[in-house]
């Protein structure tokens, strides 16, 4: 991978709004296993006593996006067209709602989520079970389709020259980096927005609770972020701020040995993902001064993927777990790993470690997200100096 | 008696095993070559038959037997009938799947015996498989939801759950083939097809696999069928485009998988390589959700962008498969594509859409597999239904009758929810130029912005 400049960062999460709030969050987030529980306001949890979930707080779409026009979107939409618009802004391609660098044919979005239609497809089935299909509100039928947020997305932010949707559950965010730097590499675009978003819903919650995937550490979470990604040439040649770099990419999917298991969690993927990341950077191990992990407190996924960053970097490597103040955003994970990256490159130190030692500078970071399936991707990112 | 027809024509390059050393293009870039295909449809299983129901235009439009729809007013969907996973699947993945990925792992297994593979030529790190979808394993979430409202919380069905997700097909398909490269799902709607295989051919370009799995599924699902009754998009029982009194479309469901091949790896195996995929056009409307832009701007950038990539003129194009719903506004768009990219040079045209219906996230790779069937025999498959021309519609198509021409050079359009646009060339190997990472300057309207791009170091040199 050609180095692909950061210039800019959207961000909805449970800590905070916007780059600088979602910064500040990270100098001292307070670990969900610690937090006190708040009133879940995304959906009816009067049948869920003792429910945490780490959702976007006090999130008012209207903030940003104006009171029009909202009423059909769902909330996975509404977040990831706000963080768009934040990356937009924070980038310096638009001020004031218009373009100022680049035009609409050449910027685009790329980005992941893992279960973003669940809550129009529930909802329409409860109207069409309880109801009658005839009365399916057919204005809110395309959110039952998993790119309709990016869709949307680019109708509210006018991004033309192109739009990916991807869908690898936890990998998705990551795998959106390998994606957008093929169509940036063969010139579709100046400029894309990428990461991933994932919306809290009762289903969502219901089904992780019913697979006894919550747990005192474990927590879901919810968010949208969105990096604006561009080569180098062209974010020096307009002058923009360039926080940090992508330098490498790697994936890697590996089978159970015995058939029957479905979800299946695989260090021998990610050892793969993490060694062809790091040769894709042309990065030595040492050279990794923190690991943005995706450990979230499900003991054989964290056993997998802190063994695996272990084998290739050593049993000294620092490795952090934004999950654990964050929650587990599925297909917006690899987003906010990416995200924290780019705190800790603009001096925020790296919080709660969970494996390893502070560095004394972060400069190069290893953000990697373990698939439920046997998948496994990692990036590299470096500092911009 | 088509088939016969099409043996006496004569295409320009003849097909033939790729024996010589490999020839790279620009930069070092690999051709990428579709050496097998497999389909799940409404009108048979497997390329043969497919193609033999489409050419003959026998219609696979018939009355929904999987779930009760006389209450919609609309009745009729391309729905796969003869289709039995049993046939297809092992025993654990029978436990292991849903209907979309039964289909898909039947239609990948299809496509790599069509290619000459066994089991075990695959396994690796440099396979990777990417498909496309819209709704995935929507009957398992159907299920789980219908569970959840007859009894609760507790009558959720936990074995159902990790069924559920279209990050799955890729999954499933991998572990049956050893698979270890990428796996990656591109939901890119109407779209996916096509967004799935130029990804794909990028993927092997850049050095990144050998051999990539790709195309697309999609299922016949109630609520998909309830919401395009609700948005009015619905024909009666049968899908007429680019006809003046066209009424809709049909939902079809289906799966058609491609196996993509570098060159070296087809030269390595003596692989004979069915079509070459040449290059692709990606944009976005950024105007309504489900609506084409009116003046189809951003689709004829696609199309325009996908000659550029191939390095070839509007005038090389023998056919193109439309997307051609059969709704009013996705006709008369594409038709202004056709008259903006190609001009006074009218193409032929045809919609397999009013013969399987409308497949959604699979439609683009069911079509993909039509379009290198084209290439091999020279048959424009018809579409069927056409009775009144529409001015609005002025398009050469190819109606109700296969026709048998030149068909070195093929577009397949697509449009999608979201307003994704994206086109692919398929080509007979032999006929395109070198493949090119990016369009020449000055080649088309939308280059960069930063002349300085131009001179970048790329990824496909780094490769």
């Amino acid at each position: 991978m050609q180095p692909r400049a950061v210039t800019g960062l959207g961000v909805v999460s449970a800590i905070g709004i916007g780059r600088e709030p979602f910064f500040r969050a990270l100098r001292d987030p307070v670990p969900l296993a610690d937090a006190p529980r708040r009133p879940i306001e995304s959906f009816d949890a009067t049948a869920y006593p003792g429910a945490i979930v780490a959702e976007a707080l006090h999130f008012d779409p209207t903030r940003y996006l104006g009171d029009k026009g909202l009423r059909t979107l769902d909330r996975l939409t509404k977040m990831l067209v706000v963080a768009a618009r934040l990356a937009m802004v924070d980038a310096g391609f638009k001020k004031d709602g218009l373009y100022v660098h680049s035009s609409p044919e050449r910027v685009g979005i790329c980005c992941s989520n893992a279960y973003g239609s669940l809550e129009a497809i529930t909802e329409l089935d409860r109207v069409a079970k309880l109801e009658d299909a005839r009365y399916i509100n057919p204005a809110k039928f395309p959110n039952t389709v998993s790119n309709s947020a990016s869709g949307y997305a680019s109708i509210w932010e006018d991004l033309r020259a192109l739009n990916v949707a991807v869908s690898d559950g936890n990998c998705g965010a990551l795998d959106a980096t390998a994606c957008a730097d093929i169509y940036l590499d063969s010139l579709r675009a100046d400029a894309l927005l990428v990461g991933g978003a994932e919306a809290m819903s009762e289903a969502l919650y219901l089904a992780f609770c019913r697979l006894g995937a919550l747990r005192r550490v474990a927590r879901l979470g919810e968010g949208a972020a969105l990096l604006a990604v561009e080569p180098m040439e062209h974010a020096r040649a307009r002058g923009a701020r360039v926080r940090a770099t992508l330098t490498g990419y790697g994936t890697a999917f590996v089978a159970p040995e015995t058939e029957e298991p479905l979800i299946f969690a695989s260090g021998e993927a990610m050892e793969h993902a993490i060694l062809a990341a790091l040769g894709d950077s042309e990065a030595e191990p040492g050279e990794i001064d923190v690991v943005a992990s995706s450990l979230s407190g499900l003991a054989p996924f964290d056993d997998a993927e802190s063994g695996a960053i272990r084998r290739v970097l050593g049993d000294s490597a620092a490795i952090a777990a934004p999950k654990h103040y964050l929650g587990e955003t599925l297909g917006a994970g690899g987003a906010m790993g990416m995200a924290t990256a780019l705190a800790w490159f603009d001096g925020v130190p790296p919080a709660h470690l969970v494996a390893g030692s502070l560095p004394s500078a972060t400069k190069t970071v290893l953000v990697t997200s373990m698939g439920f399936y046997g998948n496994a991707s990692a990036v590299v990112m470096r500092r911009a100096d | 008696m088509l088939v016969a027809r099409a043996q006496r024509y004569k295409p320009a390059v003849q097909p033939q095993a790729v024996t010589s050393g490999v020839s790279v293009g620009e930069r070092g870039l690999s051709r990428v070559y579709i050496t097998g295909v497999g389909v799940v449809s409404s009108i048979g299983l497997g390329k043969a038959e497919y193609f033999a129901s489409l050419a003959e235009g026998r219609s696979g439009i018939s009355p929904v037997e999987s779930f009760d729809a006389s209450g919609l007013g609309r009745e009729y969907a391309g729905e796969v009938k003869q289709f039995h996973a049993k046939d297809h699947l092992t025993a654990a993945e029978l436990r292991r799947t849903g209907r979309c990925s039964a289909m898909t792992l039947a239609a990948a297994r299809m496509a790599i015996r069509d290619a000459g593979l066994g089991d075990g030529d695959l396994s690796g790190g440099r396979t990777a498989v990417v498909l496309g979808t819209t709704m995935g394993e929507a009957n398992i979430i159907a299920d789980l939801d219908h569970r959840w409202i007859k009894s609760g919380p507790t009558g959720i069905k936990r074995a159902l759950l990790p069924k559920y997700g279209s990050t799955l097909l890729p999954i499933h398909v991998a572990r049956a083939i050893g698979a270890q490269g990428m796996v990656l799902t591109l939901p890119a709607a109407c779209a996916a097809g096509n967004y799935a295989i130029g990804f794909a051919a990028d993927l092997i370009r850049a050095g990144r696999a050998d051999v990539v799995i790709a195309g697309a599924s999609e299922i016949l699902q109630e609520l998909q069928f309830s919401g395009f009754v609700r948005l009015a998009a619905m024909a009666q029982n049968r899908c007429q485009p680019f006809d003046l009194n066209r009424q809709g479309l049909i939902v079809g469901e289906g799966s058609g998988l491609l196996v993509l091949e570098s060159e070296a790896h087809a030269v390595r195996r003596g692989a004979v390589p069915q079509a070459e995929v040449g290059g692709y056009g990606l944009s976005c409307d950024a105007y309504h959700i489900t609506r084409p832009h009116p003046d189809a701007t951003g689709s004829i950038q696609a199309m325009k962008d996908a000659i550029a990539f191939s390095g070839i003129a509007a005038n090389d194009v023998d056919f193109v498969n439309a997307h051609g719903t059969g709704t009013r506004a996705n006709d008369t768009a594409e038709a202004k594509v056709m008259r903006a990219v190609f001009g006074d040079h009218q193409v032929p045209i045809s919609s397999v859409k009013s013969t399987i219906g409308h497949c959604m996230g699979a439609s683009s790779a069911l079509e993909a597999v039509a379009c290198v069937m084209t290439i091999e025999t020279g048959i424009y498959p018809p579409t069927i239904g056409y009775e009144t021309p529409d001015p609005d519609c002025d398009v050469m198509l190819v109606a109700n009758t296969a026709r048998v021409g030149k068909a070195d050079v093929v577009l397949n359009n697509s449009l999608a929810f979201g307003g994704y646009n994206a086109v692919t060339c398929f080509a007979r190997p032999g006929v395109l130029p070198p493949p090119q990472w990016r369009i020449p300057d000055g080649s088309h309207d939308r280059a960069p912005a930063s002349a300085i791009l131009a001179r970048s170091p790329s990824l496909a040199e780094s490769a």
